[in-house]
C-alpha cells in the first residue's frame, strides 16, 4: 500500500510537470495558430540556465527559479513572437511547423556549443532534497508539493482566464479573426506577445524542475525530446481545453509510474516501452480523436507557384545530373566520394517529401525512420554470403521497400482524417517510439518460432548491392548508381506531378473542401502519396544503410530527420533539386563542417578554438536556415534558378561563368586548389553570377521596369502628388496656369514670398465655365 | 419524387439556431432561387446538402434515399455538386487545370468511358473559359474565377448543382451570359440551386424562390408570389426594390 501511494504520488508530481508543459503548449496554440515543436528546447534552454545560474554562479535556488520563470522565459517567448512568430499568420502549416523546427534545432545546437555535452551536469530540486515531509511512509519533498500545486493552480487559472475574462476570450479569438478583434478595441499583436510570453514561461518552468523529477543529468536533445511526451497531453484536450489537458497530463504521469512499478522486470524491454508510453498514448489519442468538420480554407493569393517542369525536361535534366556527377566522381578526390554518396542517399529520402509535402502538403517529420524499417527488413530478408563476399539482393531490396510502404500506411491511417498537423505529430510519434522501443531491440527474442533481434548487436553491417556484372562496392560505381537511382525517381515525381494523380494532390493541397465536393475520397489520396512517399524512404534508407557499411539506431534519430526535413523545405520541397539541396547540405554540407573545422585545426593547432567557434557558427547557422522558409517559401533552388532565368540573354556572362569554374575545376586536377576551397569557390562564382550580369550588362538582364526603376528614383505617381509630397509652388503655379486660375495663379506668386502658404482657404477670384 | 429534400434541417451552433427546421424541394430542370438577409443560413444550408455539415436533425434526401449520414466524397459522386461563396479554387493551377482536375477526379472513381481532355475542352468552351484558360486561376478576376468553380462543377456531369453567390464580382455582361448559360443548362435537365444577392437575376431565372431569415423559411413560391408575402417585405426586401 505505502509502494503504491508512492508510486502515485510520483506519478502524480511528474503529471504535474507534463500539465505545466502542455499548457504552455495549448496556450501558445489557441492564441496563435502555431504548434511549438520549440516547446521543448525552451524548456531545455531553461533547465540549462537554471543549472547555470545554481551551480557555476551560486545563485540560491529560488532566486535562479524566479529568474529562470519569470525573466528568462517570457524573454525567449517574446523575442521568438516578435521576430519570427508574428510573421507566421496566413501561412501554410508546412512553414510553420519548419520554422518552429527551425529554431529547435538552432536552440539545441547552441546550448551543445554553450553547456559543452561531454561534461555531466545536475540540478537539485527547488528547496532541497532534504526538506521533505513524511506522510503515513511516503516521503514528500517540498518541491514536489511546490509542482503539483503550481500545475492545479495554473489550471484552474488560465481556465478562468480563457472563460472569464475579456482578455482570455480575445486570446481566443486572436486565431480566429484578428481584424474583428481589432475593431473590438484590442491588440491582436499584443494579446499574441502576452500569450507567447506565457506559454514560454511555462515551459521554462517545466524545463526547470523537470530533470530533478525525472532522474538523470541536463543533455540537450533528451530534454528537448522530453517535452514531445507533453504532445499527448495537449492532444488529449484537443489542443483546446486546458482542464482536459491537465487530466491527460495526469493520466500519463500515472501511467508512467506505475508501469514502472508494476510491470514485470525480468523483461528487458518494459524499460523501453515506459520510454515510448507517452508517444504510444499520443498515437491512440489520435486515432480515436472525431474526425475534423471539413471546411473552406483562407486563400492565400498573389503567392509564387511552383514552376512544374514537363517530363521531357525532367530527363533532360536528368541526364545532365548524371553526367556532372560522373564528372565530380573524376574530379573528386577519393575523400570527397564517401560524403557524396551520403549525400545521394540522403537526397533520395529527401526525394520522399516532395510528392508528399511538395505536392500534396503533408507533413512527415521523421523520413529516417521509415528508411529505418526498410533496411531492418531488408537486412534480415536480403543478406546472400558472409563477410566481405556477401551482398544485399533484389528480394531484400524489395521487401524493404514493401514493409516501409505497409508501415507508412499503419502510421498514417490514424491521422488521415484530421488536418495536416495531427499527420505530422503522429510521424513525430512514430519516430519516438522508433527510437526508444523498435532501434533498441538489439538482443535476439523468440517471435512465432523464430530466434530473431530486431536490431542486433545496436549495429547493423550491410553490404552492397550487385547488379549483373556490376559490383558497387567501389564507392565510385555506387555514387554513380545512385545518382542514377535520384534521377530516375526525380523524374518519375515529376511525371507523376504531371498526371492526373498529380494534380489531384495539388488540388487536395489547395482545397481540400472543392476537391472533396468533386467526389474525391481526402483519406484515400492521402493514404496513396503517404504510402508512396514512405517506400521512397524505406528505399533511401536500405541505400544510405548499405553507403555507410553499417548503421546504428543513431543514424535514425528524430533529430536528424528534422534537420533533412529542414534543409529539403529551404531547398524548395516541391522540387525534384530541393530534395537534392537537402540531401547534399546534410550528406556533405554538415560532414564537412565538421571534417575542415577539425581538419583545420589539427593543421594550425594555434587556431583551434577559432575554428571550433566557426564550426559552432556554422552549425548553428545551419539548424537557423529553416526561420527564412517564410521569406522564400518556394525555396533556395527556386530563387536560384529564378536569378538565372534572365542571365539567358546574357551569353557571355554565362560563358564567363562557365570559363571561371573550368579554371577552378583545371586548379583543382592541378593540385593547386584543394577540394574545399574548389567546392567554396565554385559556390561562389555560382552565387555572385546573376549579381554580375546586371550590374556589367544590364541591358540585356533586367527587365524594362527594372532598367526604368534604375534610371529614375522612384517618382511620385502623378495622382499622388500633392498628398504624399506637398505641391511645389512652381507645380501649383503649373496647375493653376492648366486650370484657367490666374487669380489664384497671381495669389500663389505673392505666396512665394511668404513662407507659410495657405491656399486652400483662399476663394479663387473667378471660376472658368 | 423531387430531386433533393430537405426535411427538418436543424442546425444549430452553441446557442444560436443557423437552420431552423427546414423543408426544402429541389427539382431537376429547374432554377430555384434561395434568398435572404446575410446570415440567414443559405450557406449553411448548403453545407448541410452537401454534407460538410452534419445537421444537429433532419434529414437530406437524394432521389428519395436518404444520404444525411454520407460523406461529401460520396455525395459529389451521387451528383451533387457546389461552388463556394469564399472561392475555394486550386490557386497552383491553371485554369484549364483547374478544369482539368474536377475530369481526374471523375477518372480515377468512375470505370471507363470518360475522356478528360475532350470533356475539359468542351467544358471550357461551354462556359466561355476557352480564352483564358493558359493563365494562372490566382490571376484572373473574381468574376470569372467564379465561372470556373462553375465549370469545374460542370466536370463532374451533376445533377443538382448549388451555385453560391456566382454573380458577385461579376460584370453586367458576364451576369447576362451567365445567366443563358443556367438557363440553357436547366433545359438539359440539371437542376440548380441558386443563392443570390442580384435580386433581378434571381426572378429572371427562377420559377420557384425560397425566402430564409434568421434559419427560417418564411416564405416560397413564384416570384410573383414571393414579392407580395408581406413577411418577405418586412424581413429583407423592403418594397421599393422590386
Amino acid at each position: 500500500m505505502e509502494q503504491f501511494l508512492t508510486y502515485t504520488f510520483l506519478g502524480l508530481v511528474l503529471g504535474a510537470v507534463y500539465a505545466i508543459a502542455a499548457s504552455g503548449l495549448v496556450l501558445t496554440y489557441t492564441t496563435s495558430g502555431i504548434f511549438n515543436f520549440a516547446h521543448g528546447a525552451q524548456a531545455m534552454l531553461a533547465a540549462f540556465t537554471y543549472w547555470q545560474l545554481t551551480v557555476p554562479w551560486g545563485l540560491p535556488p529560488l532566486v535562479a527559479f524566479v529568474l529562470v520563470v519569470g525573466v528568462f522565459g517570457p524573454l525567449v517567448g517574446m523575442v521568438l513572437h516578435q521576430v519570427l512568430m508574428k510573421g507566421l499568420r496566413d501561412v501554410e502549416e508546412v512553414t510553420k511547423v519548419v520554422v518552429t523546427v527551425s529554431v529547435l534545432l538552432g536552440m539545441v545546437s547552441l546550448a551543445t556549443w554553450i553547456w559543452d555535452p561531454a561534461e555531466p551536469r545536475s540540478v537539485a530540486l527547488l528547496f532541497g532534497n532534504a526538506n521533505y515531509v513524511d506522510l503515513g511512509g511516503v516521503k514528500i519533498r517540498y518541491g514536489e508539493i511546490f509542482v503539483i500545486l503550481a500545475a492545479v493552480a495554473l489550471a484552474v487559472g488560465l481556465r478562468l482566464l480563457f472563460t472569464r475574462t475579456r482578455l482570455g476570450v480575445a486570446m481566443r479569438g486572436v486565431v480566429d479573426d484578428p481584424d474583428l478583434l481589432r475593431l473590438n478595441g484590442f491588440n491582436p499583436d499584443r494579446i499574441a506577445l502576452t500569450s507567447w510570453a506565457i506559454g514560454s514561461a511555462l515551459a521554462a518552468f517545466a524545463g526547470a524542475v523537470v530533470t530533478p523529477i525525472a532522474g538523470g543529468s541536463l543533455e540537450a536533445t533528451t530534454l528537448t525530446l522530453l517535452i514531445i511526451d507533453t504532445f499527448a497531453a495537449a492532444m488529449f484536450g484537443r489542443l483546446r481545453s486546458i482542464p482536459r489537458t491537465f487530466v491527460g497530463a495526469m493520466v500519463l504521469g500515472l501511467a508512467a509510474t506505475y508501469f514502472l512499478g508494476y510491470a514485470p522486470t525480468r523483461f528487458d524491454w518494459v524499460s523501453n516501452v515506459r520510454g515510448a508510453l507517452p508517444l504510444i498514448v499520443l498515437f491512440v489519442v489520435l486515432l480515436v480523436l472525431p474526425q475534423d468538420r471539413l471546411r473552406g480554407l483562407a486563400q492565400i493569393r498573389g503567392r509564387e507557384r511552383p514552376r512544374v517542369p514537363s517530363v521531357q525536361q525532367a530527363v533532360v535534366w536528368g541526364a545532365v545530373f548524371v553526367g556532372l556527377v560522373v564528372l565530380l566522381s573524376r574530379i573528386a578526390g577519393p575523400g570527397m566520394i564517401g560524403p557524396w554518396v551520403n549525400a545521394m542517399a540522403f537526397a533520395i529520402i529527401a526525394l520522399s517529401l516532395v510528392p508528399l509535402t511538395g505536392y500534396a502538403g503533408e507533413i512527415n517529420l521523421v523520413p529516417l525512420s521509415f528508411g529505418a524499417i526498410g533496411i531492418m527488413v531488408a537486412y534480415h530478408t536480403g543478406i546472400e554470403g558472409i563477410g566481405v563476399e556477401s551482398r544485399m539482393t533484389w528480394v531484400g531490396i524489395v521487401a524493404g521497400i514493401a514493409a516501409t510502404a505497409l508501415v507508412g500506411a499503419l502510421v498514417a491511417l490514424p491521422a488521415l482524417r484530421l488536418r495536416g498537423l495531427y499527420l505530422a505529430l503522429a510521424t513525430l510519434a512514430f519516430g519516438g517510439i522508433m527510437s526508444t522501443l523498435v532501434l533498441r531491440e538489439i538482443n535476439p527474442r523468440h517471435w512465432f518460432g523464430l530466434d530473431i533481434a530486431l536490431f542486433p548487436n545496436a549495429r547493423l553491417i550491410v553490404p552492397r548491392p550487385e547488379i549483373g556484372p556490376l559490383d558497387l562496392d567501389e564507392n565510385t560505381t555506387y555514387l554513380i548508381a545512385l545518382s542514377i537511382v535520384f534521377a530516375v525517381l526525380g523524374i518519375a515525381v515529376i511525371a507523376l506531378r504531371n498526371s492526373g494523380y498529380g494534380r489531384r494532390l495539388v488540388a487536395m493541397r489547395d482545397s481540400p473542401a472543392a476537391t472533396a465536393m468533386l467526389g474525391q475520397s481526402l483519406i484515400r489520396l492521402k493514404l496513396g502519396v503517404f504510402v508512396f512517399s514512405a517506400s521512397i524512404a524505406g528505399l533511401g534508407g536500405i541505400l544510405i544503410a548499405s553507403a555507410q557499411g553499417s548503421v546504428s539506431g543513431d543514424d535514425f534519430l528524430i533529430t536528424a530527420s528534422l534537420v533533412l526535413v529542414m534543409l529539403t523545405v529551404v531547398g524548395g520541397v516541391s522540387y525534384v533539386s530541393g530534395a537534392l539541396f537537402g540531401g547534399v547540405v546534410v550528406g556533405v554540407g554538415l560532414s564537412a563542417l565538421n571534417g575542415t573545422s577539425a581538419g583545420l585545426g589539427a593543421d594550425m593547432p594555434d587556431l583551434e578554438p577559432t575554428f571550433l567557434v566557426l564550426s559552432h557558427l556554422g552549425a548553428l547557422a545551419i539548424a537557423l536556415t529553416g526561420i527564412g522558409v517564410n521569406h522564400n517559401p518556394s525555396g533556395v533552388v527556386h530563387a536560384i534558378s529564378s536569378a538565372y532565368r534572365p542571365l539567358r540573354a546574357a551569353p557571355p556572362v554565362l560563358a564567363g561563368g562557365a570559363a571561371a569554374v573550368a579554371l577552378l575545376v583545371g586548379l583543382n586536377l592541378a593540385g593547386v586548389l584543394g577540394d574545399w576551397a574548389f567546392a567554396l569557390l565554385t559556390m561562389v562564382v555560382v552565387f555572385a553570377l546573376p549579381g554580375l550580369g546586371a550590374r556589367f550588362m544590364p541591358e540585356r538582364v533586367l527587365t524594362p521596369e527594372q532598367l526604368a526603376a534604375r534610371a529614375t528614383p522612384r517618382e511620385t505617381p502623378p495622382e499622388m502628388l500633392g498628398l504624399d509630397v506637398p505641391l511645389t509652388i512652381d507645380e501649383r503655379l503649373e496647375l493653376d496656369a492648366g486650370l484657367g486660375l490666374p487669380a489664384a495663379a497671381a495669389a500663389a506668386m505673392e505666396l512665394r514670398a511668404d513662407p507659410d502658404p495657405v491656399v486652400g482657404e483662399q476663394e479663387p477670384a473667378h471660376v472658368p465655365a | 419524387m423531387s430531386l433533393l429534400e430537405t426535411r427538418g434541417v436543424t442546425v444549430r451552433f452553441g446557442g444560436t439556431t443557423a437552420v431552423d427546421a427546414v423543408d426544402l424541394a429541389l427539382e431537376s430542370g429547374q432554377v430555384t432561387g434561395l434568398i435572404g438577409p446575410n446570415g440567414a443560413g443559405k450557406t449553411t444550408l448548403f453545407n448541410v446538402i452537401t454534407g460538410m455539415q452534419r445537421p444537429t436533425s433532419g434529414s437530406v434526401l437524394l432521389d428519395g434515399s436518404d444520404i444525411t449520414r454520407k460523406s461529401p466524397g460520396k455525395r459529389g459522386r451521387l451528383g451533387v455538386a457546389r461552388t463556394f461563396q469564399r472561392l475555394e479554387l486550386f490557386l497552383s493551377l491553371s485554369v484549364r487545370d483547374n478544369v482539368r482536375v474536377a475530369g481526374d477526379i471523375v477518372k480515377a472513381s468512375r470505370r471507363g468511358g470518360y475522356d478528360v481532355e475532350a470533356e475539359t475542352q468542351r467544358v471550357l468552351e461551354l462556359t466561355g473559359l476557352a480564352e483564358i484558360a493558359d493563365r494562372e486561376v490566382a490571376d484572373i478576376p473574381t468574376g470569372r474565377a467564379r465561372v470556373v468553380e462553375v465549370a469545374r462543377a460542370l466536370m463532374t456531369h451533376p445533377r443538382l448543382l448549388l451555385l453560391d453567390e456566382p454573380a458577385s464580382g461579376q460584370t453586367e455582361q458576364e451576369t447576362e451570359v451567365f445567366a443563358a448559360m443556367l438557363r440553357a443548362l436547366a433545359d438539359d435537365g440539371l437542376g440548380i440551386c441558386l443563392v443570390e444577392h442580384d435580386l433581378s437575376l434571381v426572378m429572371s431565372l427562377c420559377r420557384t424562390i425560397h425566402v430564409l431569415d434568421r434559419g427560417r423559411l418564411i416564405a416560397s413560391g413564384t416570384p410573383d408570389e414571393v414579392r407580395a408575402t408581406p413577411e418577405v417585405v418586412a424581413a429583407y426586401i423592403g418594397a421599393e426594390v422590386i
